[in-house]
């Protein structure tokens, strides 16, 4: 049995006490929810891509196999391009408009609520349905919008079945989803912004471009980049409502890296390292994009 | 870099390792309980078996009126468990991973388990496949003549026309017909009732192969080798295909649909075209749900006749908890008179040899039904043997995605048959590893 000396024990005694202790106890239910649903299958499937299997019982080692082979597939090649231009247009058009949407709803007085409310609402709605919904209002020949777009003469595009407009449409597909959360974000930051900024500005007689450009915009970057980080993360992962509205084509047109990790995994033939193997390099990928993004926001903020 | 960080990346590193060093994977054994000599049906009385299953429909009851019948005369208690079809094979596979095998599982392949999977042979003897037919009872057993599965149902691909839209046209039906005289009729039908298109095809590696099989060819052969005949394939394709760019077969329908399998059966229930290519799991949905009147017919030859096989397996695993008892679920289930009750319930076609003999006599449909039964006949006996291999699904995957691009325009007939040529290699090298 030891004996602690007098000063450890009181140490110990108030961490026990919980002035240490209490915050730890207070995150543990969820670290313990998040270190076995998320940490330890993220580990477990680094594990894994150094294996082949067809079944998820029997594992072959292949070492960096799985790697080697994604990296020299040329479908690989494509779905990753076809994943940075969504990623690029998404994060692009999502961050503009709820820009936009975000000042035009922080200026109004009366109905903000209503219409915040109505620009969530797309966020509170399965991804599966959203994409279901746009299948059909983007059908060439049945869609709603292409009844609109005829009955003025702009004809029926293949928006769907057209390689070239299929990317495209679901950039707008998955901007509409995410539109009013990340305004909802940008309003807060908004409002976080001193009004005495804008009645200054006033008075020195700066218009509203101004005041937007000067004051708005640079108080406005930290939520900004928050915004950016999230979209290019959503951009990455975008999956569900993909493989609703197009189900990855015309001809792999739209196929992105989450289905192309599902396909390897859950379609014949199985290779669940090959598919881990890819998910490791897209963790990799957006932990970079993630990093080089914030870094930036960091050096921007301190210029 | 700050001491917490290190830290962090250090334990990140060590776990990373440390798991790295662990194969993955369960290490049971293969070895299940070896198989008694014969199966008592008294002894069953309070055991339960679990049964893994999905449903197309209608077979769900019928299914449920045969257990209920089973637990009647046996006092086994089954516990269903219905799953959507895509969530099956790696369901199967998470709870046989664990430990946790099911005493038995519907299924469309069977061979993703086969080592785990009981031999029926040893529990019912070696004559039991004899009790199917030849094509039926081929698609369930291994190389090495295993009974690894009982096929359960039987399905053969065929069309189905809409005979309003051929009466108003005034197109008769023939009793045989090639694809040049199914697609001109198609088109004066589709013509006479301002339907868009004129022929319909499900977007599946399965129906296209029953063109391929028409046209003279099968992706693997009997031997378990390459079968494609490359000159025979390019004609077939580009048959299909200029149907499809010609938008005689829904253009946008194929492309639409991404790498996903997808019915047409929605396209012909609106009336949008009046021949469509499918098989007998659609005449429960369309008993019920097609506001005009419709029929199955033969279908077309081209070289050869008849359809391409397909079908559903039960199966029972070994390592489950009571493995005797599955064996003798299966079997019970697939009696003459139980597989009659569920066929004539759920319009499923029979794998028995003496209910193919003697017929089944459905509830309704029964003229459609007797049409699918027909093309079982007709149907060449390397179709079964292609359907069955476990290198087919790769394979016909293949044949969908390159399909696709010579529809798109992106690829000639001539690559995309040397790219599935191709592919059945590689599936038929990574089934066999």
């Amino acid at each position: 049995m030891s004996v602690l000396a007098p000063d450890r024990a009181r140490g110990l005694s108030a961490w026990m006490r919980g002035k240490t202790l209490a915050p730890y106890l207070f995150v543990l239910p969820n670290m313990v929810i998040f270190g076995v649903f998320t940490i330890w299958p993220a580990f477990n499937g680094f594990n894994l891509s150094f294996y082949d299997s067809s079944n998820g019982r029997t594992y072959r080692p292949v070492g960096t196999g799985n790697y080697s082979n994604i990296l020299s597939d040329s479908q690989f090649w494509g779905v990753v391009q076809h994943t940075v231009l969504f990623t690029l247009g998404f994060v692009l058009l999502s961050t503009v408009l709820a820009t936009a949407l975000a000042l035009m709803l922080n200026a109004q007085r009366r109905g903000r609520g209503a219409l915040s409310a109505a620009y969530f609402l797309p966020v509170l709605i399965s991804p599966v349905v959203v994409g279901i919904i746009w299948k059909a209002a983007l059908d060439r020949t049945t869609g709603l919008v292409n009844e609109v777009l005829s009955a003025i003469g702009l004809g029926s595009p293949g928006w769907l079945v057209d390689s070239s407009l299929s990317l495209i449409s679901i950039i707008l597909v998955g901007t509409w989803i995410h539109l009013g959360f990340y305004a909802m974000i940008l309003i807060s930051g908004l409002q976080s912004i001193d009004t005495s900024l804008y009645e200054a500005a006033r008075m020195d007689g700066a218009s509203v471009w101004q005041s937007v450009r000067l004051i708005t915009l640079p108080l406005l970057r930290p939520t900004l980049m928050v915004v950016i980080i999230l979209a290019t993360i959503a951009g990455f992962q975008a999956f569900d409502f993909v493989y609703t509205l197009t189900g990855g084509g015309p001809v792999g047109a739209t196929t992105l890296i989450i289905q192309y990790i599902y396909e390897n995994a859950f379609s014949y033939p199985i290779q669940y390292g090959l598919a881990s193997a890819a998910a490791v390099i897209l963790f990799v990928v957006v932990f970079a994009v993630t990093f080089v993004n914030y870094a930036i926001g960091r050096r921007s903020e301190s210029i | 870099m700050k001491l917490r960080t290190k830290t962090a990346l250090v334990c990140a590193a060590v776990l990373a390792a440390s798991l790295t060093a662990c194969a993955p994977g369960s290490s049971q054994s293969d070895a299940g309980p070896s198989a008694p000599a014969s199966v008592d049906f008294n002894s069953f009385k309070g055991q339960t078996l679990t049964y893994v299953y999905f449903t197309d429909g209608p077979d769900e009851q019928a299914t449920k009126d045969a257990i209920a019948k089973f637990e009647a005369v046996t006092g086994a208690k089954v516990n269903l468990q219905i799953v959507p079809f895509a969530n099956l094979a790696t369901s199967l596979q998470a709870r046989l991973s664990a430990g946790n095998a099911p005493e038995v599982a519907r299924v469309a392949d069977w061979h993703p388990y086969a080592d785990k999977e009981v031999d029926f042979k040893q529990y019912f003897g070696s004559n039991y496949p004899s009790e199917f037919t030849p094509g039926a009872a081929g698609t369930a057993m291994d190389s090495a003549g295993r009974m690894l599965a009982v096929p359960s149902d039987v399905t053969i691909n065929g069309p189905m026309i809409n005979v309003d839209a051929f009466k108003k046209a005034g197109v008769p039906v023939p009793a045989k017909w090639t694809w040049d005289e199914l697609v001109a009729s198609a088109k004066k039908v589709a013509a006479a009732n301002n339907m868009p298109y004129a022929v319909a095809i499900d977007k599946s590696g399965n129906r296209l192969s029953t063109v391929l099989s028409q046209f003279g060819t099968v992706l693997v052969g009997p031997d378990g080798k390459n079968a494609l005949d490359k000159d025979k394939a390019a004609k077939a394709l580009t048959f299909f295909t200029d149907l499809v760019k010609s938008n005689v077969s829904p253009k946008d329908f194929w492309l639409g649909s991404g790498s996903k399998y997808t019915g047409a059966n929605e396209i012909f229930l609106a009336g949008q075209v009046p021949v469509y290519l499918s098989g007998p799991w659609q005449v429960g949905a369309f008993a019920k749900s097609a506001t005009f009147n419709w029929a199955a017919v033969p279908n077309p030859c081209q070289e050869r006749c008849g359809g391409f096989p397909g079908g559903k397996f039960m199966i029972a695993f070994k390592d489950s908890k009571n493995p005797t008892l599955a064996a003798a679920f299966v079997q019970w289930m697939n009696r003459t008179e139980n597989q009659r009750e569920v066929d004539r319930s759920a319009y499923w076609l029979p794998t028995r040899k003496d209910l193919t003999d003697s017929g089944i006599e459905y509830a309704n449909r029964q003229s459609d039904m007797s049409a699918f039964l027909s093309q079982i006949k007709a149907t060449p006996s390397d179709t079964w043997t292609d359907a069955n291999s476990p290198a087919f699904t790769a394979s016909a995957t293949s044949m969908i995605n390159e399909t696709d691009k010579v529809v798109a325009g992106k690829e000639d007939v001539q690559t995309a048959v040397e790219n599935i040529s191709a592919a059945i290699d590689k599936a038929i090298k990574a089934a066999g590893s």
